[in-house]
Parts: structure tokens; sequence; C-alpha cells
């Protein structure tokens, strides 16, 4: 479990995260939800270990702050919202770093590892390609790769691992949205966990075990979707006055992720 | 070792075939067979450069009679007492000098780049560069005036030891302005290494005011780089720290990798930023410290040499530092032998040469190997 008690993170002289609670559960799916600016981003920062902050803090009863950088990388493995590379890097080279640091226990299936990441992403076949000369939703599948990788098997001597995911569908087509959510899902199915911090409600709805909305660096209302997405929560939180679930008028398509056969 | 490599053997079976194999790999995506056949190459270039180098030059003892000497270590029977003393005494040091500062400007802009995710950083950036001609101007124009004791200790290692010093001292101050709460920042380090850099340009831009003509003309010939004053105790001073800087950087390699992807996500993957920064930095300021202090500034060898090997084999580090520390020690030697040659009995500073051949060659590359490059 990854669990975080009265977290605070000040920047630059300001509260960012104010006394924010959560807990992570193994076999769920954790997603932040909340406006622009809330401090979405900086919590998930916070919980990774990379920024300092104030409060209890820790991944599976270990105290984060405790932990190196190389017994953090082999607990948890970290989606950024975007990565832009300097160096002409293949597609398998990028693959392959998330094997390459860190603790490695797969060193003689790295290859294979790899492979099945990109596949998993839906990227067979892209390994000779330049990570520049890919699509923004394509590089960010290719980083997901990566990051899956690093915590190959969601459970290691007995402990769970997690993904963090940065809003890991922001650039991606409706489809591979819906692939990498399920790959997610798959991931808790088979022990891990995952924090995502998200913007599809709808998605979010779909996939989330556990969901926390945040405003203004607080903790609005968590639980499970079902509880958390109310219109009362939708305009407190977003400032937004909407009916959730209510239908559109008449004659105006809208389509949802949750129809989709997978 | 040269024979491994001729024609006749890369057209067997077993040679051809794991070129062939390596291609493959590259194409789809995996290029390390392809690196580890480069560097094995340019093992064997570097030997052969190091041979030549120490072969041509204005007397007559030839090739075939330096490398006997060379192998047998009874050289009276072959080379004359007088060209034992110029292959042994003069082209052999100038020759390791070359080879050990081709590695080290060329493996430290590899390193820089890396840092500051940038393929046109240089160790200039930090500073190196700037405080070094400082300290050297200083010691060339104010030297003089020094008590005559402290220059009789130093000697001839005056004007050296002023460069490296200037170099370092330029360096950590920069590294102090950019680090804050135990972070340093490389935006913050590049835009002070600029503003650094004017600073001590003008320094010596007054210096250079108040010099008389013949240190003009030393400074201008600082400037411009040579490998001349060569000596063995120039390679056993500047040598052991190029060496230790070598060793040290390439197991930087998988953290400099994951830099690549950003700061923070090189944190993400278990490396420990703060102190592979740490590392680098020291490690480039004194390879680069110890290379202009013997040779003057000698420029284009860090930015060229990288980019280059980048487009061949990839810039993975792993095989980046060793391929660029053997790419530019054969670089600086081929520049040196044209230094010696072209209008000898006199010889040109090599700063000119590498500038002058290396620019167009690497506007050429550029122009021609923009799409393969990925950018």
């Amino acid at each position: 479990m990854i669990r975080a008690n009265k977290l605070s993170v000040r920047l630059a002289g300001k509260l960012i995260v104010d006394a924010l609670s959560l807990q992570a559960l193994p076999g769920q799916v954790t997603a932040i939800v909340g406006p622009n600016g809330c401090g979405k981003t900086t919590t998930m920062k916070a919980v990774a270990g990379e920024i300092a902050s104030t409060g209890e803090l820790t991944v599976n009863g270990r105290d984060v702050r405790s932990l190196d950088p190389l017994q953090l990388a082999t607990r948890r493995a970290v989606l950024p919202q975007s990565t832009t590379i300097a160096f002409p890097f293949t597609v398998r080279e990028i693959v392959r770093m998330g094997l390459s640091t860190g603790l490695n226990r797969n060193a003689g299936r790295s290859e294979a590892i790899a492979a099945e990441a990109l596949a998993s992403v839906d990227l067979q076949g892209f390994e000779g390609r330049f990570y520049q000369e890919l699509s923004g939703g394509e590089q960010q599948r290719v980083q997901l790769a990566r990051v899956l990788t690093q915590i190959w098997e969601p459970v290691l001597d007995g402990e769970p691992c997690y993904l963090m995911l940065d809003e890991p569908v922001s650039s991606l087509d409706i489809r591979h949205q819906l692939t990498i959510m399920q790959l997610a899902r798959d991931y808790c199915a088979r022990g891990g966990g995952v924090i995502a911090v998200m913007h599809d409600l709808n998605l979010t709805a779909m996939f989330a075990d556990h969901m926390i909305m945040m405003k203004k660096g607080k903790v609005v209302v968590a639980g499970a979707p079902a509880d958390v997405l109310t219109d009362a929560a939708m305009e407190e939180v977003f400032g937004c006055r909407m009916r959730v679930s209510g239908l559109p008028a008449a004659g105006t398509p809208f389509i949802l992720p949750q129809t989709a056969i997978l | 070792m040269a024979r491994q490599m001729s024609l006749s053997d890369a057209d067997k079976p077993g040679a051809r075939g794991m070129m062939l194999s390596s291609l493959r790999a590259a194409a789809s995506g995996d290029r390390a067979g392809l690196a580890r056949l480069v560097i094995a190459a340019l093992v064997v270039l570097t030997l052969l450069a190091l041979l030549l180098s120490t072969a041509t030059g204005a007397s007559n003892a030839s090739a075939v009679d330096v490398v006997v000497s060379l192998l047998t270590g009874e050289p009276s029977s072959v080379l004359s007492q007088r060209d034992r003393i110029i292959v042994f005494d003069i082209r052999l040091p100038r020759a390791l000098l070359g080879l050990l500062i081709g590695a080290a400007l060329a493996v430290s802009g590899a390193v820089m780049q890396g840092l500051f995710r940038n393929p046109l950083a240089d160790p200039g950036l930090i500073g190196i560069s700037s405080g070094a001609a400082l300290g050297a101007v200083l010691m060339i124009v104010l030297g003089g005036a020094l008590p005559m004791g402290l220059v009789g200790v130093f000697g001839g290692f005056a004007l050296p030891i002023a460069a490296f010093a200037g170099g370092l001292i330029t360096t950590l101050l920069l590294y102090r302005v950019a680090t804050r709460y135990g972070q340093t920042s490389v935006a913050t380090m590049l835009l002070a290494g600029i503003a650094v850099a004017a600073l001590a340009g003008a320094i010596t831009g007054i210096l250079i005011y108040m010099a008389d003509d013949r240190q003009l003309r030393d400074v201008t010939f600082w400037n411009l780089g040579s490998l001349a004053g060569a000596t063995w105790a120039k390679v056993l001073t500047a040598g052991p720290i190029i060496l230790i800087s070598l060793t040290v950087l390439p197991f930087l390699s998988r953290g400099l990798n994951a830099i690549t992807l950003g700061e923070a996500t090189a944190f993400h993957m278990g490396v420990k930023v703060q102190k592979l920064k740490n590392i680098a930095v020291v490690s480039v300021a004194g390879a680069v410290g110890a290379s202009v202090a013997v040779s003057g500034g000698i420029a284009f060898v860090g930015i060229v040499v990288p980019h280059i090997l980048r487009m061949v084999i990839g810039p993975d580090h792993r095989y980046l530092l060793p391929a660029s520390a053997l790419l530019g020690g054969i670089l600086l030697l081929a520049a040196d032998m044209l230094a010696r040659t072209i209008v000898a009995p006199a010889e040109l500073p090599i700063g000119i040469i590498t500038a002058l051949a290396g620019a167009p060659f690497f506007i050429w590359v550029l122009l021609r190997g923009r799409s393969s490059a990925g950018f």
C-alpha cells in the first residue's frame, strides 16, 4: 500500500498540496482528478519521492524518504506527462532503458520483455523506429512500455509494485485510451497497484476502483466513482453545473467509452 | 591486430556474417552489435594512428624500423642514436599526449551533451575553457612580475599550472552558483557559464591590452593550441588526471542514458542524479583542465566526434563514450600529423587544423545525415 497522511508540499513559498491524505491499495486503480493547477501532478511527484514534502509517506510500510532512488525504482515506476529527448534513440533502446537501470532480475529475458511490453501498448514492430519520428501518442505509449519493464513483475518478493501514471491517456485516441486503461486494470488484477492522474471522468468512472477529487491542494471527496461523481461534487470542484449521467438533448451525438466492446 | 581487420579477412564468412547480422540488428533498433564492431575497428585505427604518428616527421627513420624498435625494445641495432631520440623522446610522447587529449576532449564533450541534454553542449559551457585561458594569459603577461623563487619552483610548468587552476576555479565557482539546496540546475549553469565566459574574456582582454609584442604572440599561439611542446614530463603530469577521468566517466553511462529522458525520470529509474552530476563535472573539469593546460585551446573535437558517432552507433553512452575516446584520439593525431607536415619544417598550430578541416566536414555531415540522425 502507498499511504500519505497530512502530506504537504510548498513550492516557492506557496502551499501547493495542503495536508492531503490518500491510500492506494494493491489490486486497485486509484485515480486523482481535479481542475487544472489543483496540485494533482505535484501530489504525484511528492508521493514518488521526487520533490520534498512534509507529513507521513510510506510505500509498503516503509518511509519513502528513507529509501534511496534504486530501492524506490524497484517498487514504483513513474510515467511523466510527456518526455522529449535530444538524441536519436530508437524505440527498442528507450524501452530497454527501463530494464537497464534499477534492479533487473530478468537480465536474460530483457529482449523478450521489451518486445512484450511494446506489444502490450500496441506498438509491436516499432522497435527500429526513431523515438523523435513518432507521434505524441506513440511516444507516450513507448514511455509507458519503458515504465512497465521497470517493474515488470507486479508482485516482487511478495510485495506489490506500483505504476504511477500522470495523465497516461491525455494524447491517445479513444481506442488506445481503452487499451491503456485496460492494461492498468490487468496490472492490478495481477497484484500490483496503479495511481493515475486523470482528466477523462468517463474513463475514470469506468476503470477506477477508488478516486480522489482535489481542489486547491486538498481532497474534497474520495471514494468509489459512483459515490464521488455527483452533481454537487462537480459543481463544487470544477465550478461547473452539470448532471451526472444526464442525457444530452435529442439529436446531439455523444460517445461514451463505456459502450466499447473490448 | 591490423592484419585481423584487413580486407581479405573481412570477406571470410565469419567476419562478414558478424557484420551482416549486426547491421540487421541495427535496422530493428538494436545497435549494440554494430557499436561493438565500430569500437573494435577504432581500436585498430588508434594503434595505426599511433604508429604512423611516431613514424612520420622530418627524420628519415622508417615506419618499419620504428615498429621493430618499439616491439623489441632493442633499438640500437636498427635505429641510429639520433633517430632513437627523435622517436622515443619527441614523437612518442607527442603522439601519446595527442591520443590522451583527443580522448579527453571528445569524451568530455559527450558527457556534457548528455548531462545538459543538448547535442551542442561542450566542456566550454562549464567555464573550463574561459577560465583556463584567463589563467594562461595571466601567467604569460604577469608571470614576469612573480618573485623569481616561485617561477623557479614551477619552471616550464608555471603556464600549465596556471591554466589548470584557472579552469578548475571557474568551474567550481559556476557549480556553486548553479547549486541551491543541494540540487544543481544545469540551465542556471549554462546561463551563468555564458556570463562567466564574458567576464573572463573581458579580463583576458585587459591583459592583452597591457601585453607587449612577444607576450601577444605567446597568447595568440596558446589560444590556437598545439602539441608541439610535448615532453614525457607533460605526458606524466596531464596523463594521470586524464586517465582517471576516462576511467571514471564510463561508469556514468547508464545514468547518462536515463538523464536523456529528463532528470526527474532518471531519478524515477533509480539514478542518484545529484551524485552523477558531481562526478561528471569534477571529472570533466579535471580532464579538460589538464588537456587545455598542456595543449592550449583545441576547438571542435568535443562537439564533432560524439555527434558523428551518434549518427553511426546511436546515443547509448555505454558505447558512445569509449568510441568517442578512440575517435577523438585518432582525429587529434591525424590533425597533428597534418600540422607537422603541411608547412614543414615549420608547423601550424593544431587548433587551426581541427577547425579548418572539422568545420566544413561537420556541415557536410549535418546536411547529409539529418534524416538518419532522427532530428
